[in-house]
């Protein structure tokens, strides 16, 4: 015991210096999703099946997209995974802590990863 | 059905005759015999004679319309035959099995709470997951209940729980919890204390109670496994295992030995960093801080490990119904088998601390014995049973995922104390680091999952999975469309706290935290 506690002097810390030094963060985390409008055919699939109903399909230029509500996500990729044109993608953000609850509604604009 | 089946029910059918309604079998060939009101105490009795290590596994109420079935799921031989009784939904009253099998006392209370049955007879018929205050007419998991009734009865209560705090005759009343007493969940114990010595246990558990299982009526089964993955943080691998595990049965899905495999490098893992956790909290009960330091620095690389196989630290979301979501990475394997090294090395000087470490001799041996008689009467479970002598782990007896094909030892200890309990779960480290590193070196080639149908059709099945704390069991009943009927889930600690009444009376009052931590409860897990 006393041998590991010595030992200890001269290890460096265990803690990390977040945020002056970046995690790494391994391949496929499951972060924020983004969504790629280009590739979506309104099929809806993503919002019939996520778990927390995060996902709300809204009007964007008369065809249904989906709505991501951050708030509410449980980040578990259904929507990833039940998408056939997989149109929405997986990210390495993870930095998502906010005040304001609609500051995480994450809208389907034109254009990639909005 | 085997052969010790067949045999079995040939001697139910002598002792009940004409008293056994019906025998089927669920969709995975589980036995379920229907019998007549009042004789299934005769039947339970009759199992309890077969098998010196049989006990209640769970009993589960389900919602028929005009009845209510009550399954006494009994473990025999390591394996689980059912008994039903149909009470009329009017007029719901049986009688209780408690006298003789004391670990039936909770199961019975849940199903009175949950579905209104009386359980005439019962040596302590108050509510167990419903607040005190609670109307006496409305039961949760009936079918007439409407979710939003019963939001908007939870929300007019007056007061959360009316515990009348008075001394009666010598002793004193205290009041252990509900304000996170050991560990960071809300429970409650009403101890009588003469002096240092407590003399009564009065446990109270319900104060986080979710309605999970009725959440889950309004759920398709996809959305169900991650519903059922948060019922418990720490071993929520092993809920979407079993869950995923029975609807499969229900639907005769087979799934791909790869995916067999990678299901079971996610549960081992759960399992360590489970018991890494529950050690290191035992630790700090004992006051012993450094020790729990280092448990939980060892266990952060068990954590990078899942985190780099599902891309989560914590909620897996890895097994899905016909597979797991995600294949392993070649690439990956060297680096999980580095990863696991670092703890592996690190055991010796843990085992050596258990043995010969004073502080925790003192605090654990001797202390909080549950005996092998009163572990198989109270029906407790896992590392609890083990920790008792008892031989019981459903990896064993029932193998799924990949563990009929794994070698590895079942962890036993017979002292029954603190010890013995934290023990069982410090080897059960070192066996699951050498099933992942086996698993990770036969891992089969070929697909990691099968697409499964949405609707699963009409049946019922019943399936286990040894969790970190113990057997899980999962009953569910479909009805043909993307929606389950019921789905009855009993987990480990449901059915280890009451033998707390039992380690705890008797002993000093200083001792009682670090029991109550050796048992590792979960109550996010008990009040699903």
């Amino acid at each position: 015991m006393l041998k590991e506690v010595l030992s200890h002097i001269f290890r460096e810390p265990a803690t990390r210096k977040y945020p002056e030094v970046r995690p790494e963060i391994p391949e496929g985390f499951r972060g924020r999703q983004v969504f790629d409008v280009s590739l979506c055919i309104s099929c809806g699939l993503c919002a019939r099946d996520c778990p927390a109903k995060a996902i709300e399909m809204v009007d964007v230029e008369g065809k249904k997209r989906p709505l991501f509500h951050l708030d509410r996500c449980i980040f578990c990729y259904q929507c990833a995974e039940s998408c056939p044109r997989n149109a929405i993608k997986s990210s390495k953000i993870f930095e998502l802590a906010s005040t304001d609850k609609s500051e995480l509604v994450v809208e389907p604009k034109s254009g990639r990863g909005n | 059905m085997s052969e010790k089946e067949q045999e079995i029910l040939q001697k139910l059918r002598e002792e009940l005759g004409d008293r056994i309604i019906q025998v089927q079998t669920t969709r995975n060939e589980k036995l379920l015999i229907q019998v007549k009101i009042g004789a299934h105490k005769d039947a339970i009795r009759k199992l309890l004679n077969e098998d010196r290590n049989a006990g209640v596994s769970a009993i589960t109420g389900v919602d028929l319309g005009d009845v209510i079935s009550i399954m006494y799921h009994i473990r025999v031989h390591g394996d689980v035959i059912t008994i039903k009784v149909e009470v009329p939904k009017e007029n719901a009253k049986t009688t209780t099995i408690c006298d003789i099998i004391p670990g039936a006392d909770f199961h019975e209370r849940e199903v009175s709470d949950l579905f209104g049955v009386t359980f005439e007879g019962h040596p302590n018929p108050k509510r167990l997951i419903l607040p005190d205050d609670w109307p006496q007419n409305i039961f949760p998991l009936r079918k007439d209940v409407e979710t939003a009734n019963l939001i908007r009865t939870l929300d007019s209560r007056k007061s959360l729980y009316n515990e009348k705090n008075v001394a009666e005759g010598e002793n004193v009343k205290i009041v252990f919890g509900p304000q996170h007493p050991a560990l960071i969940e809300p429970e409650m114990f009403s101890l009588e204390v003469d002096g240092e010595i407590v003399k009564r246990v009065e446990p109270r558990i319900g104060y986080v109670h979710r309605g999970i299982e009725k959440a889950t009526e309004q759920r398709t089964y996809l959305q169900n496994i991650y519903l059922v993955e948060r019922i418990c943080g720490i071993c929520n691998a092993c809920h979407a295992a079993c869950f995923c595990q029975t609807v499969e049965e229900i639907m005769g899905l087979n799934i791909p030995a790869r995916a067999k495999y990678l299901r079971t490098i996610i549960l081992e893992l759960n399992r360590i960093h489970s018991h890494m956790l529950l050690l290191g909290h035992a630790g700090t009960e004992i006051g012993y801080e450094t020790f729990f330091h280092y448990m939980w620095r060892d266990r952060e690389p068990i954590m990078d490990v899942v985190e780099m196989l599902t891309g989560n630290r914590v909620l897996a979301s890895f097994i899905t119904i016909g597979g797991v979501r995600r294949d392993i990475d070649e690439k990956m394997i060297p680096k999980i088998k580095e990863k696991l090294a670092i703890l592996k090395n690190k055991l010796p000087f843990y085992k050596n601390l258990f043995e010969n470490d004073p502080t925790i001799k003192m605090r654990t041996k001797n202390v909080g014995i549950l005996s092998r008689k009163d572990a198989l009467k109270l029906c407790v479970v896992g590392p609890v049973a083990r920790g008792s002598g008892v031989k019981m782990d459903v990896r064993k007896d029932e193998p799924y995922a990949a563990y009929g094909e794994i070698p590895f030892n079942m962890v036993t200890y017979d002292d029954g104390d603190s010890w013995a309990r934290l023990m069982v779960r410090l080897d059960e480290i070192s066996e699951g680091l050498d099933i992942i590193e086996y698993a990770l070196e036969n891992l089969p080639s070929g697909p990691y999952r099968v697409r499964a149908p949405r609707v699963v059709p009409a049946g019922e099945a019943i399936d286990r999975v040894e969790a970190p704390r113990g057997e899980l069991f999962y009953y569910i009943k479909s009805n043909n469309t993307a929606y389950p009927e019921r789905v009855k889930v009993r987990t480990p600690t449901f059915s280890n706290i009451r033998s707390f009444v039992n380690i705890a009376e008797g002993s000093n009052i200083a001792d009682i935290p670090a029991s109550l931590v050796s048992l590792d409860p979960c109550f996010s897990c008990t009040d699903r």
